[in-house]
């Protein structure tokens, strides 16, 4: 239910949350509960965070680079003072009620301290011991002690205690001696610890399907037979091939790679009826990256549907097929085997019964998810109920609910799915645990303090060089106290030195101390990358009284010193040359004051359907005053038109019970027949207009939730509307829910797919199309089991659980006949008004037409968006081309819009389902909390500024800003360009493009950077 | 030319693709040439013209400029709005008699460490052929960059820049990102005030 949790007999709720599994949806989970002010506690069972997101080469349906844009996230939780990361670590038992938990946790020893490694990899390089390396498919090989990959938070080394010389034989301990920071320890033991918690999210991931399974397929047999996890890696930058496509077997690249489906689901032989959903879509990109690895290969994909069913996922599918010429194939070829003269032989049969056998080089197995390995254990541990596939059992109307109030299920673990619908359910949860610990808000988090800012806009530049030696990963190659001398000599330079590990704790303290004592207003740090290591340093500079932006540094480890280690003097000369080049740049630093603007802690939902009004009572359980404002007259929205779900229950009645809850709750104000006439301003600071019936009123918030909802598309074929007997989806849902829906001659049904949808009047698949019409036939065959239904259709998308509804309709005898986009079924109508129309179909089983007399022919037709145009133009948001608001981030940030502080759940942002709308709409309403949370926002001080003397309003920068964050003030005359230093996002384009130079750019100034310009001359 | 000579390269590196990928490089230990030196930028959006010009008065045998992917900014466009930058600086070193080659706009993912190290390694040998700026041309080389000095200022002038925004927009308009669309582009709008300028410089 929507129905809030309570915290019954807690003494106090507690301000923190666990969260199980650090993937990218526990850590996203992490993430969004500390913007909104709880304390997280972040457990993982392997030694670092990322989960399988971090091993994969792209991500679909953009290909974008999937370390890349989860790296970020990582670090920001590994810095996050807020966010405790439990590394080798499992809940063994939670106790306690909803708001006072505690939480057991065993916790596995790293042998290597994580406050005193400096990932600097000497214990790797002296470890003895060979293992697999889990990361890469076990196809590379790593060391006892070893980082599980490149970019791993936490940024520190362990050792595999099954595989470490000295942990099973006292030989060895090499990795002791070699580490120069002293970080090994051998001593370290098993702990187990009590963690008080208020809640709970469970997003342990998925389990692969067996290699048993795999092995049906020749997988361990033949070389050349690949999961797709290790073609995965073959086809990634750092992989073990370095991003090469070569089969195992001979390291040759395939001329032939095929792809087979639904290895280990929709198969009741291994035990997994249900659809993985996510395997169509990424064998659909591999199958891209192959092709981009060798244009000349030949690449065949076998389906039994495509389930391409997410937004955009068809048109980059249509497109990748296309455009990559691959051969797909209807068929599911049982096995593999291997022939005399190489290669892999596969045989299948087409539809139409033919037996068809080819051979290939290389083939892939789309390996499906499972529940996790442990599911049961911690099913047990956390006292949640687990379906019979044993993932966590959730109801249709509270989608992240386990059956334990207080403890919340996202990410693969709820049910298989992709990246995005995980993240969005990461920040449902969130929203969730925010409702419900909403007394304990705050009150475990730690807030770093800093003492004043010493204004140093008088002083001369009085900068202090620090050499970093990083042990020996810089010194090892470049002279350190060369460099240090040399920057002693540089103009402005007041004092220089060199340290063994600048990042290390007791530096941190020394630098606050130098920057003291010798009055230093410039700091350089001449070590590994600002990427990383920056903030860590800005935050010392602020334990010195110094603004933040007093910082540069010089990369002279991870682009200096590891790149040229052959070449000492060269790397010397070039580590100097960029000490020089930041300390010019250092002479031209300003301190930038940190902005903070307030917020207005209230929210504007628009839209009052499933959507709105979920979103509206999740944000007002939050604590902040909402506005709903509906359109028609009456709230509830199209949901309302479904009148059963697939477990049999009603859910108008949940509906009701939601809209009640909306109504009655203190902090939620409803305006129906109302609309938005105009919106202005910015995160934090939004005014709107709403007209109603009796005039307009101005509402104040600090962020937007967009709800707009959807609509079913209106057929113009199949005889719709014109014959009785043809009907939507809808319209049978509402015959199905009186009381007499069927004729008592009704002898059979048919029902179309795709009206409308995938091509004709629609570009997209609807998603939610295939469900319904299999929801709608086992109730007609509850109700006359004699009755005859065929479905026509394209490809059954009966993703995740669906499947076992599909199964059952096949079993109770439901006809499944695909038909061809360019070969559609036709329909005509009877005799008499009263007699069954007549459905044509080419059926390819039989390989001819055949005519069905339908008593009643059902469409399933699409959705289509309610028409976003007016509003998405008032709040600068940009939309699809089918009409659905375009989030921010297609993978990372799927309720997000482009412009800050606006958010889309809902129809609005594409098909889904009722449950999928609910995740959503609470992802929604926790991301439109977290400034609310705040209460205030304080952009990063790299922002434009305009130059009022220069500019000559000309508006080109306005033009230009992806964000919106510059704009002309048409009040002043003359007309001058203003920044919105809540919006801007510090990129530069304005100043690049500005025609006097009227702009500049916080940090990244255009004297800075001229003046590391003329300092790179001088080494000339 | 000596075997010893080894081009001067300054580069400008954005903080989300381009540097990424040379910081990952360097964790994966891949080696290449010691001649670049990183300026880290935002986004290669915020590369004025008149950087890689003033780069190449300063001293630097070749520029390289690194981005996102096209497509795949952090910040949407950026990496278009270099290209428009990019190929005043491509027209301009024609009008000096300059290889285009000394200049370079390419693009690594952050995760494309191996790319970034072909590319670099790439460039510095080709840098190394062309020789040193300017006498390698025939040109005079303290002639060679007080002119660039020129060009620079110029691109920091009002008429140069007019045309790039001009440039900018129609990019944007028509949605053609393809570098000889924006070089015709760029021509079109900045022909006049660079033929004027270059016109001063003529031998």
């Amino acid at each position: 239910m929507h129905a809030p949790v309570s915290n019954p007999s807690a003494l106090r709720t507690i301000g923190s949350v666990l969260v199980v599994g650090g993937g990218v949806a526990g850590v996203q989970a992490a993430l969004d509960l500390t913007e909104l002010g709880f304390k997280v506690y972040l457990v993982e069972k392997s030694g670092a965070i990322g989960g399988v997101m971090a091993r994969l080469d792209k991500t679909f349906p953009t290909n974008d680079c999937s370390l890349c844009i989860l790296a970020p996230k990582l670090v920001e939780a590994g810095r996050d003072p807020n966010i405790a990361i439990l590394t080798k670590s499992e809940l063994i038992a939670l106790t306690g009620e909803p708001g006072s938990f505690t939480a057991k946790i065993r916790k596995q020893p790293r042998y290597i301290d994580e406050e005193i490694c400096t990932g600097c990899g000497q214990c790797t390089m002296y470890c003895l011991k060979q293992i697999g390396d889990d990361y890469n498919e076990n196809l590379a090989i790593t060391n006892a002690a070893h980082i599980d990959y490149a970019q791993a938070v936490p940024t520190s080394y362990h050792i595999d205690a099954k595989a470490c010389l000295k942990l099973n034989y006292d030989t060895c301990g090499l990795c002791a001696v070699a580490c120069q920071a002293g970080a090994i320890r051998f001593d370290q033991q098993e702990e187990i610890v009590d963690i008080p918690v208020g809640a709970v999210v469970l997003a342990p991931g998925f389990g692969r399907v067996s290699e048993e399974v795999l092995g049906r397929y020749g997988w361990g047999r033949f070389a050349d037979v690949l999961s797709a996890f290790e073609h995965e890696r073959l086809m990634c930058a750092s992989g073990p091939t370095g991003g090469e496509i070569v089969r195992p077997s001979d390291e040759k690249h395939p001329r032939k790679i095929a792809f087979l489906q639904c290895i280990g689901s929709r198969d009741e032989n291994c035990g997994n009826n249900y659809c993985s959903s996510v395997c169509c879509m990424y064998a659909i990109k591999q199958a891209t990256l192959a092709r981009e690895h060798d244009p000349n290969c030949e690449i065949t994909l076998f389906y039994m549907d495509i389930r391409t069913h997410g937004k955009g996922f068809d048109a980059a599918r249509e497109r990748a097929v296309a455009e990559g010429n691959f051969r797909v194939i209807y068929a599911r070829p049982p096995k593999v085997e291997d022939v005399f003269d190489g290669g892999l032989l596969l045989t299948w049969h087409t539809e139409d019964g033919q037996h068809q056998y080819e051979k290939f080089d290389l083939v892939v197995l789309s390996q499906g998810l499972e529940a996790p390995d442990d599911a049961e254990q911690l099913g047990r541990a956390a006292g949640v109920e687990l379906n019979r596939y044993l993932f966590a059992q959730t109801g249709n109307d509270a989608p992240l609910a386990t059956s334990r109030p207080g403890v919340y299920v996202i990410g693969a673990f709820q049910g298989p799915k992709d990246i995005p619908d995980s993240v969005t359910q990461a920040g449902g949860a969130a929203a969730l645990c925010s409702g419900q610990l909403a007394a304990g808000r705050g009150t475990e988090m730690t807030r770093a303090e800093f003492p004043a800012e010493r204004d140093i806009s008088g002083e001369e530049p009085r900068i202090g060089v620090f050499v970093c030696h990083c042990g020996i990963n810089i010194a090892g190659v470049v002279d350190v106290r060369a460099v240090r001398d040399y920057a002693r000599e540089l103009p402005g330079v007041v004092y220089a030195t060199d340290n063994l590990y600048s990042c290390s704790q007791d530096t941190q303290r020394h630098l606050t101390e130098i920057i003291k004592k010798h009055n230093l207003n410039r700091i350089v740090v001449s070590a590994c990358t600002p990427r990383t290591h920056e903030p860590l340093f800005q935050a010392t500079l602020r334990e010195a009284g110094l603004n933040r932006a007093l910082f540069e540094m010089a990369n002279i480890r991870d682009q200096c010193s590891w790149v040229h280690m052959h070449e000492p003097q060269k790397a010397t000369a070039k580590a100097k040359d960029l000490v020089r080049m930041a300390v010019a740049k250092a002479a031209h630093l300003v301190a930038l004051p940190e902005q903070r603007l307030p917020v207005t802690p209230a929210a504007l939902v628009i839209g009052g359907g499933l959507a709105g009004l979920t979103a509206a009572l999740a944000i007002a359980e939050q604590g902040f005053a909402t506005t709903l404002v509906e359109q028609g007259g009456t709230l509830g929205g199209r949901a309302l038109l479904l009148t059963a779900d697939r477990f049999g229950d009603d859910p108008r009645k949940a509906m009701q019970t939601l809209i009640n809850r909306v109504t009655r709750h203190p902090r939620i104000t409803v305006r129906t027949k109302a609309t938005v006439a105009s919106i202005s301003g910015y995160v934090g600071n939004f005014t709107t207009t709403i007209a109603g019936e009796t005039g307009s009123e101005v509402v104040h918030h600090g962020v937007a939730v967009i709800a707009t909802g959807g609509m079913a598309y209106e057929p113009q074929q199949y005889l719709y509307p014109d014959s009785d007997r043809v009907m939507t989806q809808l319209e049978l849902e509402k015959r199905l829910a009186a009381g007499h829906p069927l004729g008592a001659k009704m002898k059979q049904v048919v029902i179309i797919q795709c009206v409308g949808s995938r091509g004709e009047d629609l570009a997209y698949c609807s998603r939610v199309c295939c469900g319904q019409a299999l929801k709608n036939v086992l109730r007609l065959k509850a109700l006359a089991p004699h009755l005859a239904i065929t479905v026509l259709y394209r490809d059954m998308r009966a993703y995740g659980f669906l499947e076992d509804d599909y199964r059952k309709a096949r079993e109770l005898g439901v006809i499944f006949t695909r038909y061809a986009a360019d070969n559609p079924p036709r329909v005509r109508a009877g005799r008499g008004k009263a007699s069954p129309v007549k459905v044509t179909v080419f059926d390819p089983i039989l390989g001819q037409e055949v005519e069905r007399e339908a008593d009643l022919l059902v469409l399933s037709v699409g959705i289509v968006p309610e028409d976003p145009s007016l509003l998405a133009r008032m709040l600068k948001v940009p939309v699809t081309a089918e009409k659905f608001y375009l989030e921010a981030h297609v993978k990372l940030r799927p309720v997000d819009l482009a412009v800050d502080g606006v958010y889309v759940c809902g129809l609005a942002h594409g098909p889904k389902t009722m449950d999928e709308t609910i995740a959503q709409a609470q992802a929604a309403a926790g991301r439109a909390c977290q400034p609310l949370a705040k209460g205030s926002i304080s952009p990063e001080p790299i922002v434009s500024h305009v130059d009022p003397d220069l500019c000559i309003g000309c508006g080109a920068c306005e033009s230009f800003c992806p964000y919106k964050a510059i704009k002309i003030d048409k009040e002043a005359k003359p007309r001058k360009a203003q920044t919105l230093t809540a919006s801007c996002k510090g990129c530069g384009v304005c100043a690049a493009r500005c025609p006097t130079m009227a702009i500049d750019m916080g940090r990244f100034t255009l004297e800075g950077i001229r003046a590391q310009i003329e300092a790179f001359g001088k080494g000339v | 030319m000596s075997q010893a000579y080894s081009p001067n390269i300054l580069g400008f590196l954005c903080n989300w693709c381009c540097y990424t990928a040379a910081d990952s490089a360097g964790v994966g230990r891949y080696q290449y040439p010691p001649n670049l030196r990183v300026i880290r930028i935002m986004c290669t959006g915020r590369l004025d013209p008149s950087f890689p010009l003033e780069g190449l008065a300063a001293g630097a045998d070749a520029v390289f400029v690194g981005g996102c992917h096209p497509g795949e900014c952090h910040y949407q466009d950026g990496n278009y709005h270099a290209l428009v930058s990019a190929a005043l600086v491509h027209e301009a070193l024609a009008r000096l008699g300059v290889s285009r080659d000394r200049f370079l706009i390419e693009w690594a993912s952050a995760a494309e460490g191996p790319n970034f190290v072909k590319i670099i390694t790439r460039f510095t040998e080709q840098a190394a052929k062309l020789g040193p700026l300017g006498s390698s041309e025939g040109l005079d080389p303290l002639v060679l960059r007080t002119q660039l000095n020129l060009v620079a200022e110029a691109a920091r002038g009002r008429k140069l820049r007019t045309g790039l925004l001009n440039a900018s927009k129609e990019m944007m308009k028509v949605g053609d990102f393809k570098r000889e669309t924006i070089a015709d582009l760029v021509h079109d709008k900045c022909d006049k005030t660079l033929t004027e300028l270059m016109g001063e410089f003529a031998p």
